[in-house]
């Protein structure tokens, strides 16, 4: 096709911003766009001419959950989808040892070894562990410093009907922060400002489906652990 | 939009706010189904979060940047459906954009002088430029529901574009 010709160019500037363009034409086209700003021009000025039937669209309020969907896709840029493999061989390592000396033992060689590293390796905030200190979750810091991601080392058995909720408990009464998922591969990111003080517990109960109903945790917490110093 | 830039989530909350009913009615309109609206939705104020930055001012209000963002993704989900039956609706609110037109806001003066424009083309090629605009047809789709040849529907569009360009223009 001649991308030269005045009026051929007008005339797809117009499909394209109708939509009209096949995928592959389309594609070609916003490759010569990127370096044709009198291309881009006549895009935009073909939107501006067609938005007003954008506006003929009745408006409709999305449900709540498209806007979580949004904050959360948002905020998984900065996290790899899984804690990677390290930090995962040396929780293994260190789950058989019972007992809270452990768990914390394992907090301060796993901080110690990714203190210094590279800067895209995820920084251990604080390490959930089960009554007999076997780490269960882990909340690691990623590259952008304003979110924490709390997963499970590994799959927990949760109940049918049941939430695992996580909980912020700094002196006040616990605050929540959200519903974690019983297995790996799909962190909760809260702002890091929720766990930003050191010495703030961080604590996972357990819930009816969809989290507590009161806004304070009403089931037993099974995991927790302290916000260390960084 | 400037807060947006900054990766101001606040701001990012207000935009999202302030714009998404009215994108989420443009995309329903497309695909007639609420959960793959939702999902189109979605990804495009991911989409908007990551590509802020290119968002330029000059080149038109963030509506329309937001609007073009989602129709490019509410039309490929709606190609990809297997069945052509499946993506042709009823449509029956063609007229329904006239109604909308007497609206005396600023945004319904501007569809009144593109509804005005649109009244001067024959009925069915303003058919067709509606069906490919507000319900993402593809010229396969429109000589399909038009009972047209698709040579004679791609010619109806592009001369429509070109009579409702020296119509808005002139």
């Amino acid at each position: 096709m001649n991308y030269r010709d005045p009026k051929l160019r007008d005339l797809l500037a117009g499909e394209y911003a109708m939509g009209l363009l096949p995928s592959r034409t389309r594609a070609r086209f916003e490759r010569l766009m990127a370096d044709d700003a009198e291309l881009a021009r006549l895009v935009a000025d073909w939107r501006e001419r067609l938005a007003p039937i954008d506006d003929s669209a009745p408006p409709v309020t999305p449900p709540r959950r498209t806007w979580r969907a949004v904050e959360q896709g948002t905020l998984q840029r900065s996290f790899p989808a899984t804690p990677p493999a390290g930090l995962l061989q040396s929780l293994a390592f260190w789950r058989g040892f019972a007992g809270a000396a452990a768990a914390v033992a394992a907090v301060l060689v796993l901080y110690i070894a990714l203190g210094p590293g590279p800067a895209r390796a995820p920084t251990v905030v604080a390490v959930l562990a089960d009554s007999s200190g076997t780490p269960a979750f882990i909340a690691t810091r990623g590259e952008r410093a304003e979110e924490v991601a709390v997963a499970p080392v590994r799959p927990q058995s949760l109940e049918a009907q049941k939430s695992f909720e996580l909980w912020a408990i700094a002196g006040g009464p616990p605050k929540p922060l959200g519903l974690v998922s019983a297995t790996p591969g799909k962190p909760l990111l809260v702002p890091a400002s929720a766990v930003a003080a050191t010495g703030t517990v961080l604590a996972v109960s357990l819930e009816p489906e969809g989290g507590s109903p009161t806004g304070q945790p009403t089931g037993p917490v099974l995991f927790q652990g302290k916000v260390l110093a960084n | 939009m400037r807060g947006v830039v900054r990766r101001d989530r606040a701001a990012f909350a207000a935009l999202y706010d302030r714009t998404a009913p009215q994108l989420f009615g443009i995309a329903l309109r497309i695909l007639r189904q609420r959960e793959e609206a939702e999902d189109v939705l979605q990804e495009a104020f991911v989409a908007v979060w990551d590509r802020a930055a290119s968002f330029d001012p000059e080149r038109g209000s963030v509506m329309t940047w937001l609007v073009t963002v989602l129709r490019h993704r509410a039309i490929d989900r709606r190609r990809r459906r297997a069945h052509l039956e499946d993506r042709l609706g009823s449509e029956e609110d063609l007229l329904a954009l006239t109604a909308a037109a007497s609206d005396e806001s600023d945004r319904g003066a501007g569809l009144a002088a593109l509804q005005k424009c649109l009244a001067e083309l024959e009925e069915r090629p303003r058919r067709a430029v509606l069906l490919a605009y507000a319900y993402g047809y593809t010229h396969e789709e429109l000589a399909k529901r038009l009972s047209t040849p698709i040579g004679t529907v791609k010619s109806w569009v592009r001369r429509s574009l070109e009579r409702l360009k020296r119509c808005l223009d002139g």
